[in-house]
């Protein structure tokens, strides 16, 4: 759920360094509407966006397992992430409620009694700031002292390493997939998509596998927080705003979003502007959630960002619980028909105004092209 | 088929409604209809984000900088403070419910209330004088300040409502500013014209002290007056008096001098005298039975006064109840509670932490000495500021300290502070619509229920259009601290062994206790009746 769509392979990472392998490890199911409804009953405390209020769902199932108990349920408070756009923006916080998440759904289980001590559970939620690496250790250290006895400080230390190894090698296995997908593309021409979404909307309770739809229309889809960052290609792409004084770097997000501070916003933001230099993203499916703040006021330069480069531009806004199948059958289909009259010439508009020598080749057709 | 105006005579609002007036195809058959979506027509220059062009020293002279969204008496000592500096300032009137409408139609939809009013609010103000002087002169003859902020909600995005609603009524070239929060002295900011230095911030802080001291007595006041509207008379020309303080403030120094210079001098507490002479005059008879309800919440809509928050102040006034406002002192101290916080997550680890973390220490023990420096010069009458980090240890089993946006786990710690010292029978919080880090808090707030089901918490969801609602869910639990006031006054009285016509004569034989400047002492009960009437009867203070 929520930030662990992008994490848990540090988590992984860290506590099977602490001798708790993945085995031992469980995680909860998907979101479902059948989720809320058998383990959510009773346990709101708040109106709010739909991912948050879903986390009552999966505490609940959580302490419901009969098969498999758990003994811990180990919720952090992620109150910074890991983010390739640390140094380059002004910060790497997490959405305010989603790191407060854990306290606010903890109330819904402790109002009238302590369902986690009736469920002989203990309930853990450190606040730990993964941005902010240095401060890691200490900060689960403090957390889990009392949950897991006999830890040390050192221990702790060297598990945060390998926690952070565990998610760097997952990261850069998916960046090196995605560069293998735009080669494709380049080499034959074809288009692909980008979703620029929060990692949680990779959950098919939250996100409603919208981009799985449109994958079986045999469009290659990438995720914005997977795409390959490999020097040559960033240098190809965002050299011409370096020279030209607009960023300082390629990672440099400032000539369209100022107030960088929040993580997965800034690396939307990111992705718009990766999108509008990348010729062979021909199109852009931008999801969010019901009553999602963080988004709404990068609804506007997102589409802007992208619709000034000649990229299809489309959104799926205030995604709840209930997937609407039919209307995103329609707004499927469409995309795809877009896609198919469309792409060549818009991966061919993109391609002329892109620098030449693109390092991920390109196709034998648009070569000839271009020097005949 | 193709559509038309619809006839609709003599009623206005029919005019324009579009019907079908005869049956032909609406679309050329040479043209095909469009689809949905849109079809990108290739590229275009990349899309910027807004940049203010310079605000330059040489134009400090005819420029006026605008602001707002703070509580009157704040808004108008900065605009003194900033006089002084030899700003032109002009304050932005209080949001109304036309503002709220403007800033939806313009912005991104889904955004927070305090975003739509405040984005409203300026764009209104500058269509107006659009009207009046043309968009190239507003464009040169205004800047506009603002709050930034640190954090990742979106009080850290306002500049995108903002520049989006710019846009949108075609002021593209209108300059604006953010001041952020965390930063005392930054320097020369934008070109020059507006210099962020010590005078200017130590200006903007005490003017926001003595606003909320005067606020606080005002409050404490207005309910108990005998004559109606005169602590609201003399609450203007106190203020106004203050200001002209402001305005002549002597110019001490631009670093340390300055900072010496207003932690030391008389010159405010003096002013405080006169004002505390002025609220003398006023009569009241603080043996009025009200409950006193504390209010809390997200700081644009606990801070500002008018339709944002239905004007609950007024509104809990006119059902009887003596308000316990918001200071926006409190703020700033959890502000530098929240940077403290930082650096205390770094001992052991940053080695100039400690040092930081001491620094902040003594510029917060700086601020509530001055707080209470202003309070003492007003007969201790305004009330104290709460320590924070009582209010952090109160919060701490429901709510995590470094868990920041919206008022953190301040608003848990307040209300329990209030509940557990008997400061209110009620807190009233005020959330806005979707506003992302106070529902957290305010989640939070069930487990503090759970255990202390007695608390009677009032959280209003401000959408700025639905006042029955906010307000009759208001009046629900003000009805129950209305009885427990009561109940209080009554067992005090029993207490004491005094009849309330005894307790009215001793208070008329003591011409001092009506005196609005009085300050009654604490005795351990929430109203100000029942402590008046343990006063009298010779209780000990707790």
């Amino acid at each position: 759920m929520l930030n662990l769509w992008s994490t848990h392979q540090f988590w992984i990472g860290f506590f099977d360094a602490l001798g708790i392998e993945a085995r031992r490890i469980e995680f909860s199911s998907d979101t479902s509407e059948d989720q809320a409804r058998t383990h959510a009953k009773g346990r709101g405390t708040v109106d709010c966006c739909y991912p948050v209020k879903c986390v009552s769902g999966h505490y609940g199932e959580l302490l419901a397992r009969s098969k498999r108990k758990i003994d811990i349920l180990f919720s952090p408070m992620i109150y910074s992430l890991p983010s390739f756009l640390n140094g380059h923006a002004i910060d790497s916080l997490s959405c305010p409620r989603v790191m407060a998440a854990p306290e606010n759904i903890k109330a819904g289980f402790i109002k009238e009694r302590d369902a986690f001590a009736e469920a002989g559970v203990r309930y853990v939620a450190p606040l730990v700031s993964l941005g902010d690496r240095p401060v890691v250790p200490k900060q689960l250290y403090a957390g889990l002292m009392e949950a897991i006895p006999g830890i040390t400080a050192e221990e702790t230390k060297r598990a945060v390493d390998a926690g952070y190894r565990a998610l760097e090698t997952y990261n850069a296995r998916l960046r090196a997939k995605g560069r293998e997908i735009l080669e494709w593309c380049a080499r034959e021409a074809r288009p692909c998509m980008l979703v620029l979404a929060r990692p949680y909307h990779m959950d098919p309770g939250i996100g409603h596998e919208i981009e799985v739809d449109l994958q079986a229309y045999g469009y290659p889809v990438l995720w914005s927080q997977y795409l390959p960052i490999d020097d040559d290609l960033l240098q190809w792409m965002f050299g011409p705003d370096i020279a030209a004084g607009h960023i300082r770097s390629p990672f440099d997000i400032h000539d369209v979003w100022p107030s960088s501070y929040s993580a997965n916003t800034n690396e939307i933001l990111w992705g718009a502007k990766y999108a509008a230099r990348m010729p062979w993203i021909a199109c852009v499916v931008r999801m969010s959630s019901y009553e999602c703040g963080m988004d709404q006021p990068t609804y506007s330069p997102v589409q802007a960002i992208v619709e000034r480069s000649g990229t299809l531009f489309f959104s799926f806004q205030d995604l709840d619980s209930t997937k609407p199948a039919g209307s995103v059958k329609i707004r499927v289909e469409t995309i795809a028909h877009y896609l198919q009259k469309h792409s060549a010439a818009i991966i061919q508009r993109k391609q002329a105004a892109s620098p030449a020598d693109c390092p991920l080749g390109e196709s034998v057709a648009h070569r000839s092209a271009t020097s005949g | 088929m193709s559509i038309g105006e619809a006839p609709g005579r003599g009623y206005a609002s029919l005019q324009k409604v579009r019907v079908v007036t005869e049956t032909a195809p609406v679309h050329s058959p040479k043209r095909p209809p469009p689809l949905p979506g849109r079809v990108p027509s290739g590229p275009a220059g990349p899309y910027r984000a807004y940049k203010p062009r310079p605000f330059t020293r040489a134009e400090r002279d005819k420029v006026t900088i605008l602001f707002g969204g703070l509580h009157w008496r704040a808004e108008r000592l900065i605009q003194a403070s900033m006089e002084n500096l030899g700003y032109s300032t002009r304050v932005l009137p209080t949001a109304s419910r036309a503002d709220l409408l403007t800033g939806r139609e313009l912005a991104d939809i889904g955004q927070c209330c305090p975003t739509s009013f405040t984005t409203g609010n300026l764009a209104n103000f500058l269509r107006e004088e659009t009207k009046r002087i043309g968009a190239e002169q507003v464009a040169d003859n205004y800047v506009y300040l603002t709050a930034g902020s640190c954090g990742a909600c979106r009080f850290g995005q306002y500049h995108q409502s903002y520049e989006l609603a710019l846009r949108n009524v075609g002021l593209e070239s209108f300059r604006m500013f953010l001041l952020g929060q965390n930063g005392l002295d930054q320097g020369a900011a934008q070109g020059g014209g507006l210099e962020l230095n010590l005078p200017f911030t130590l200006g903007a802080v005490w003017a926001v002290v003595l606003g909320d001291i005067i606020q606080d007595i005002e409050y404490q006041i207005r309910p108990f007056e005998k004559n109606p509207g005169e602590t609201e008379r003399v609450t203007r020309e106190a203020v106004d008096y203050v200001y002209e303080v402001f305005r002549k403030r002597p110019r001490r120094g631009e670093k340390w001098v300055a900072l010496a210079w207003h932690a030391l001098t008389r010159y405010f507490v003096d002013a405080m005298r006169e004002v505390r002479v002025r609220y003398d005059a006023i009569e009241v008879d603080r043996l009025r039975v009200k409950p006193v309800v504390k209010i809390t919440g997200e700081f644009y809509l606990q801070t500002v006064e008018g339709d944002p928050n239905h004007n609950i102040h007024r509104w809990l006034e006119s059902e009887g109840a003596e308000v316990y406002p918001a200071a926006v002192t409190v703020w700033l101290d959890y502000l530098m509670r929240l940077e403290g916080q930082n650096f205390e997550e770094r001992f052991g680890i940053d080695r100039s932490a400690r040092l930081k973390y001491a620094g902040i220490r003594a510029v917060q023990a700086l601020l509530r000495w001055t707080y209470n420096r202003m309070r003492h010069a007003l007969a201790d009458l305004p009330r104290e500021m709460p320590d924070q980090f009582e209010l952090r240890a109160l919060a701490a089993p429901y709510y995590n300290a470094r868990l920041n946006g919206g008022e953190g786990d301040m608003l848990v710690g307040k209300a329990l502070w209030a509940y557990h010292h008997k400061k209110a029978h009620m807190t009233c919080e005020l959330s806005p619509y979707s506003c992302m880090p106070n529902t957290m808090s305010v989640g939070a707030m069930a487990g503090v229920l759970g255990k202390h089901p007695d608390l009677l918490y009032a959280p209003l969801e401000i959408k700025g259009d639905a006042e029955v609602h906010a307000l009759s869910r208001c009046q629900m639990i003000l009805t129950e601290a209305k009885k427990r006031a009561q109940r209080e006054y009554e067992n005090v009285l029993e207490r004491i062994g005094m009849t309330e016509e005894r307790v009215h004569a001793a208070v008329a034989a003591r011409p001092e206790l009506v005196r609005a400047t009085h300050r009654v002492p604490r005795y351990g009960v929430a109203g100000t009746a029942a402590n008046l009437a343990l006063h009298v009867a010779g209780g000990r203070p707790s």
